[in-house]
């Protein structure tokens, strides 16, 4: 099963599409959860999954913004989907009557 | 600080340098965050290769236990070379013949053991170096031996940073080559090995060299 990172990493290189790269990851990240994200963090975790086969990356084009450097492109294998989506249906099933869930769907039990 | 961050990224790999760094200058990061990341994740990708056997064998299994058997070994050879060379040494027609096969054997070990440490693990060379330098700049630290200038002691070094050289510029051998060094390495060991145990523990990097010869790329 995924880590709470490994899914947040999936899910917004998912979001992005196939201009996902390591800083537009990071910045989706730390958007959405408020916390900054470490490159350096971020690269162990793509490391990480892409060892296990469930993202693919490559060397992207270089842009004027970026120093001229290369962007590290990441795209999401079918396998890094079906992971992505067990970790979601496990964590949405055993929250499904936790306090804060029930709240958000108006108090019904 | 711009200079620490530059040398930092030296220690990762081409593409990761190039990523990482325009990452970084993207994210408008501040020169002392960019050294902080830079730093994290040298030392997480060190952390990773040692969840292998691998850098555990060439360090432990090799580095460390052959810098000490070759320096006293290297050690050996001096003292057959000086006696060789005494006056009112009695003539003995072996002995120049087992100091060749000596100092062939040294060679063949140290060349052997470079070559395959370099093999094994070659992103973790620098802590094999390093544990392979310890016990030499203790033993000379500490050399106390008559008429003999300490740097015999490290004889095998020269060999030994050749096969390193040697992998680093073509890493696959033959296998016949490396069957045949290993075959010559073996024999050459029970040849001085007196009647006592051969010493198997500078033997074995010429038959894992054998064995893996044809696989051997980085």
């Amino acid at each position: 099963m995924l880590g709470e990172f490994e899914y947040l990493l999936i899910s917004a290189a998912v979001g992005i599409g196939d201009r996902a790269y390591s800083a537009a990851i990071q910045r989706e990240i730390t958007a959405t959860t408020g916390r900054r994200c470490s490159i350096g963090a971020l690269y162990t975790t793509i490391d990480r999954l892409a060892a296990k086969g469930l993202v693919k990356t490559a060397m992207g084009e270089a842009t004027p913004q970026r120093g001229g450097r290369a962007k590290r492109m990441v795209r999401v294998t079918p396998k890094g989907v079906q992971e992505a989506k067990s970790f979601y249906d496990a964590v949405t099933q055993i929250s499904r009557r936790t306090l804060w869930a029930v709240k958000d769907t108006g108090g019904a039990s | 600080m711009t200079n620490l961050v530059e040398l930092a990224a030296r220690l990762l790999d081409c593409e990761d340098r190039e990523t990482m760094l325009g990452d970084l200058e993207e994210a408008g990061e501040s020169s002392w965050r960019r050294l902080l990341d830079i730093s994290g994740l040298v030392i997480r990708r060190q952390a990773m290769l040692w969840q292998s056997w691998r850098p555990w064998l060439a360090a432990f299994g090799l580095a460390f236990p052959a810098s000490l058997l070759l320096m006293g070994f290297s050690l050996t050879i001096t003292q057959s070379f000086r006696h060789l060379g005494a006056p009112g040494h009695p003539a003995n027609g072996f002995a120049i013949p087992v100091l060749l096969s000596q100092v062939g054997l040294l060679v063949g070990w140290s060349w052997i053991g470079g070559f395959v440490l370099a093999s094994i693990s070659r992103r973790t060379l620098w802590v094999s170096m390093v544990l392979c330098a310890c016990p030499c700049l203790f033993c000379l630290a500490r050399f106390r031996v008559p008429h003999l200038p300490s740097p015999c002691l490290l004889l095998f070094l020269l060999p030994a940073i050749w096969g390193v050289r040697r992998n680093f510029r073509a890493p696959v051998m033959q296998s016949r080559t490396a069957a045949g060094l290993a075959l010559a390495v073996t024999l050459l060991t029970i040849f001085l090995s007196n009647g006592g145990l051969p010493n198997w523990i500078l033997t074995w990097p010429a038959w894992y060299l054998a064995a893996t010869a044809e696989t051997s790329r980085v």
